[in-house]
């Protein structure tokens, strides 16, 4: 603990501010602040989310009478295409993620989150691509095949225009922002927590995003892998979706649902996080049964990835694999029910204050259950195949993710309005809003089950009279108007609370957790100085926390080096173990997603050229991005910290950076997994599955090729081993020849592809063995191109004996190159070789 | 199970077998019926089945005896008060294995009365 000093009070906070704050002007694009970005990554979420309502009104006008023609079918499909697409990945899942990067780093007791450039890369690529997918609806060539995309429908031969490719590209472009988002929490709540902090301790709201971001991990991968098959398919002619050819249709949904299902519940936990801090906050109680959450959030997170078939119950799969995923599917009720109870315990127990935030909480739950209990129904495959396609699904889907999702996104915004205003919401004004949105959401939805029992199905622009429907899609319309009403009051009030709530004081709802330690409005660096924890509950068990952390009692308390400095911390205990200093400002980030944006368009656009030029513009940049970091002066001005405190992290071999490139590498392995997962399908269930005559590549070739790889792997190895030991002899000289040897590498697997008579325009077989090709030829490109990085660092001083740093984060990178290339070897070419002499 | 190895690995290890059980339950049975598959007529009482049931109960008997492991087989019992994180830790890794063996049992139990192939 920092002992007060002359040097305090104002001048720390002025310090703080210089060293922490966004550039003025145009510059504060440029922002990498946590804070900055969260809240940007909310407001601009909630932009698409009025773009992707107003859809839906316009859906709900023509369906609210039998045979209109006030939108043609066309429109139609583009409608319930983009309404889907801009709520489930323009909406839903940034917001969320906007919440987590603004929350997590100040519930955790520290000023930012791990990587913040990241954070902002992440930001510009999810506006540039939720932008490249909107500018479609504008262009009038929206993707009309729905939001899965399922082929053949969104192929080339039933969607010529460019509606399928816009979705492909701009959705793949914002899985990047949700990857780059996921790695970033995830190391951020296991390694930079506040002192003392240990699991145990952690609010329970982290382990609700600890679950979500490894959900997204583990998850978009197969999407991303899906949706570039998809595009190759349709811009390359090549084959994997269509039958002719040995490609099947049905592997695009197993991929899209593979990740389509987590989904829902990456939606779901961090709504249920913020559930689950309000619930206690109002009942004044401690949340009931913390370690039954957590193991109920744990479950939830893997059961999740096991229940993809149920959207595919009705494609002709085998009974008993169908009863698999619907037991699943009823399993996942379980840790749902959990939390439903220990909420409901932790009212019990409380002294209930009934504010604005609980009166969406209250509708979370009721409207949540109901779309849980018609969720079990749907997981019994004989209801589910009477009304698959049907309104009742529609129903279900909006009851869970509204229910879920919206409800208690809404309850967090009211919440912790008064950390970003400094106002308190009106409860007076606060429940119009609710109210009309309450009622409306069940006027629309409700009766929509009913719709959808009576055989009306989705997906149709409209429906002939006397059939039933009529008047509940009167009033589901009706509904709808009022629950858009309600969107309305809802904007109007946080609108006018800026202006006319009253002032809030410090923790004004008597909370628990660290947020509330922050001065209000939030300032840019959280704390003045890094909080110590010794409880689950900081502020109701230390209620004079506050006042320590702004007297600058803790650590890091001194900005005057013009680092921004946080705690690296034991992932269990919380234990510090080094000071991490993060990157200032940068225009990097948007820079390079500008970069990738524009690649995006090449391909749109069929202009490879450009795409090609502004992937190696972009490439460049990330290079720059990364010789600015470690021990490099732009972002670790003044040396080592002082004596009293840990190194810094640059002169250890645990940095956040190996942890990030694990979490990274974890995601591309799920990506990996899914090729072979695409491989072995399509091998032994595409109907026309055909193997060329003779090997189409050079076995040999590659093999002698991965001979290479794997002496610079192990050359790279005992380059790090040696770094490790504190010899730093020759250390460039040896990460150059590594570098050498890669290049030789490279060049023979690319010379194996180039010589090989690989036929993806004809066969699936040779599509897969490109793809998996060039997945290699990348990953070696990437460990060439980060070694010789290193390698020029070595020389400028940035890496060496008491800088470690970096060659110890890209070590297992080398080794997952090296495992999957011999994997690549056994899985493409051994074990059909065994097979077929079998 | 000794403090060294109740690393925060075991808080997933039960789950994580759970789900490559899973995948190997869905891909296995794929495969077999694609393969070899048997006659509709035998229903639930194939060799398919039979193989799908042992390797379930074999795989939910090993997951209790790692729950029993996590609360019983170290020197710092569950209740000890030398370090909350560990114990908590301990009694997650314990319940999580405990639900990963009921997730296993309760996906065998179609595998009773369903034949593989239909």
């Amino acid at each position: 603990m920092n002992e007060p000093s002359a040097w305090s009070g104002r001048n720390r906070e002025e310090q703080m501010a210089d060293v922490w704050g966004n550039l003025p002007g145009w510059g504060t694009l440029a922002a990498v602040n946590h804070t900055s970005v969260g809240l940007r990554f909310m407001a601009t979420g909630l932009l698409f989310f009025l773009v992707g309502g107003l859809l839906a009104m316009l859906m709900r006008t023509q369906l609210a009478l039998p045979e209109q023609t006030i939108v043609e079918p066309d429109l139609y499909s583009q409608l319930f295409t983009m309404h889907g697409t801009v709520m489930m990945f323009l909406f839903a899942i940034p917001v969320l993620e906007g919440v987590a990067m603004y929350l997590i780093p100040k519930m955790i007791g520290t000023r930012d989150l791990v990587f913040p450039r990241l954070s902002a890369l992440g930001y510009y690529c999810y506006v540039f691509g939720g932008l490249i997918v909107l500018s479609s609806l504008v262009l009038e060539v929206a993707p009309d095949s729905g939001w899965f995309m399922y082929t053949p429908l969104s192929s080339r031969e039933y969607s010529p225009g460019p509606g399928s490719d816009f979705w492909l590209l701009g959705i793949t472009f914002v899985e990047i922002s949700a990857i780059s988002a996921g790695v970033e929490l995830v190391v951020s709540i296991l390694r930079t927590r506040a002192r003392g902090m240990s699991l145990n301790r952690m609010p329970i709201f982290c382990w609700y995003i600890l679950a979500m971001a490894l959900m997204i991990v583990f998850g978009f991968p197969p999407l991303i892998l899906g949706s570039v098959l998809l595009e190759l398919e349709r811009a390359g002619g090549m084959v994997f979706f269509n039958t002719t050819g040995g490609g099947d249709p049905l592997l695009w949904q197993h991929l899209f649902w593979l990740f389509g299902h987590p989904e829902v519940y990456i939606i779901f936990l961090p709504a249920a996080g913020i559930v689950s801090t309000l619930i206690p906050v109002f009942a004044r109680h401690p949340l009931v049964g913390y370690q039954w959450i957590v193991l109920a959030i744990v479950t939830m997170g893997f059961v999740s990835f096991g229940l993809w078939v149920h959207h595919m119950f009705t494609v002709g799969i085998p009974h008993l694999a169908q009863a698999f995923f619907s037991v699943a599917s009823m399993l996942v009720a379980v840790p749902t029910a959990i939390q439903i109870f220990a909420w409901l315990a932790t009212l019990w127990q409380g002294r209930v204050v009934f504010d604005l935030p609980m009166l969406w909480i209250v509708g979370f739950l009721v409207v949540f259950v109901c779309g849980g209990l018609t969720g079990v129904m749907l997981a019994l495959v004989p209801f589910n195949w009477q009304v698959h396609d049907t309104h009742f699904v529609v129903a279900h889907l909006h009851y869970v993710l509204v229910g879920g999702m919206l409800f208690p996104l809404v309850a967090g915004f009211y919440y912790w309005l008064p950390h970003i205003s400094g106002r308190m919401p009106s409860y007076q004004r606060g429940r119009w809003g609710f109210w009309l949105f309450f009622g409306g959401f069940n006027l629309t939805f409700l009766l929509m089950h009913l719709t959808g029992l009576l055989g009306m199905p989705r997906r149709v622009y409209t429906y002939e009279s006397g059939l039933g429907w009529d008047w509940l899609n009167l009033l589901s319309s009706l509904g709808s108007f009022i629950m858009a009403i309600g969107v309305a009051v809802i904007i109007i009030d946080i609108f006018l609370h800026f202006r006319f709530g009253a002032s809030a004081t410090r923790n004004p709802w008597g909370a628990d957790t660290l947020e509330w330690a922050i001065p209000m409005p939030v300032n840019s660096y959280n704390f003045l100085s890094m909080p110590e924890v010794s409880s689950r509950h900081p502020l109701w068990h230390t209620p004079e926390l506050t006042d320590r952390i702004s007297a600058g009692e803790y650590g890091l308390a001194d900005a005057r080096h013009g680092r921004r400095e946080i705690y690296l911390s034991d992932a269990v205990n919380g234990h510090v173990s080094a000071i991490v200093p993060l990157p200032s400002n940068s225009w990097l980030p948007m820079v390079t997603a500008g970069a990738l944006a524009i690649v995006c368009l090449g391909l749109l656009l069929k202009a490879y050229y450009v795409a090609l030029a502004a992937a190696l513009m972009s490439l460049t940049v990330i290079l720059r991005w990364s010789w600015e970091n470690g021990a490099h002066p732009a972002v670790a001005p003044g040396g080592d910290a002082s004596p009293e405190e840990p190194h810094l992290h640059s002169r250890t071999s645990d940095g956040p950076g190996l942890w990030g490139m694990v979490v990274v590498l974890m995601s591309d392995g799920t990506l990996y997994v899914s090729l072979l997962f695409g491989w072995f399908y399509l091998w032994t269930a595409a109907p026309e599955w055909a193997v060329p005559d003779k090997q189409p590549i050079s076995v040999a070739l590659l093999v002698a090729s991965g001979l290479l790889l794997t002496v610079a792997t192990g050359l790279y190895q005992k380059a790090v081993s040696r770094l490790k030991g504190g010899c730093a002899d020759r250390l460039g000289s040896l990460l150059w020849w590594v570098a050498g040897l890669a290049t030789v590498h490279w060049v023979l697997l690319v010379l194996t592809i180039v010589m090989g008579s690989l036929k993806p325009q004809e066969l699936a077989h040779d599509a897969v063995i490109l793809v998996a090709l060039l997945y290699l030829a990348i990953h070696s490109g990437l460990a060439l191109i980060m070694t010789a990085l290193q390698a020029a660092r070595v020389r400028f001083g940035y890496v060496g004996e008491a800088l470690p740093y970096e060659p110890i984060v890209i070590r297992p990178f080398w080794l997952y190159t090296l495992g999957v290339f011999w994997l690549t070897v056994a899985a493409f070419f051994l074990i059909p070789l065994v097979w077929t002499v079998a | 199970m000794n403090e060294r190895s109740l690393a925060p690995v075991h808080l997933v290890l039960g789950p994580v077998i759970w789900s490559a059980w899973f995948v190997l339950l869905y891909g296995g049975l794929s495969v077999a019926c694609e393969f070899a598959p048997p006659d509709p007529e035998q229903g639930a009482g194939t060799p398919i089945n039979v193989v799908m049931i042992a390797s379930a109960v074999l795989l939910a008997v090993g997951l209790v005896y790692l729950s029993y492991r996590c609360t019983h087989g170290g020197s710092a019992p569950l209740t000890g008060t030398h370090d909350p994180a560990r114990s908590f830790i301990r009694g997650m890794s314990s319940s999580m294995y405990v639900v990963s063996a009921a997730g296993i049992i309760a996906l065998t139990i179609p595998s009773l009365v369903l034949p593989p192939c239909l």
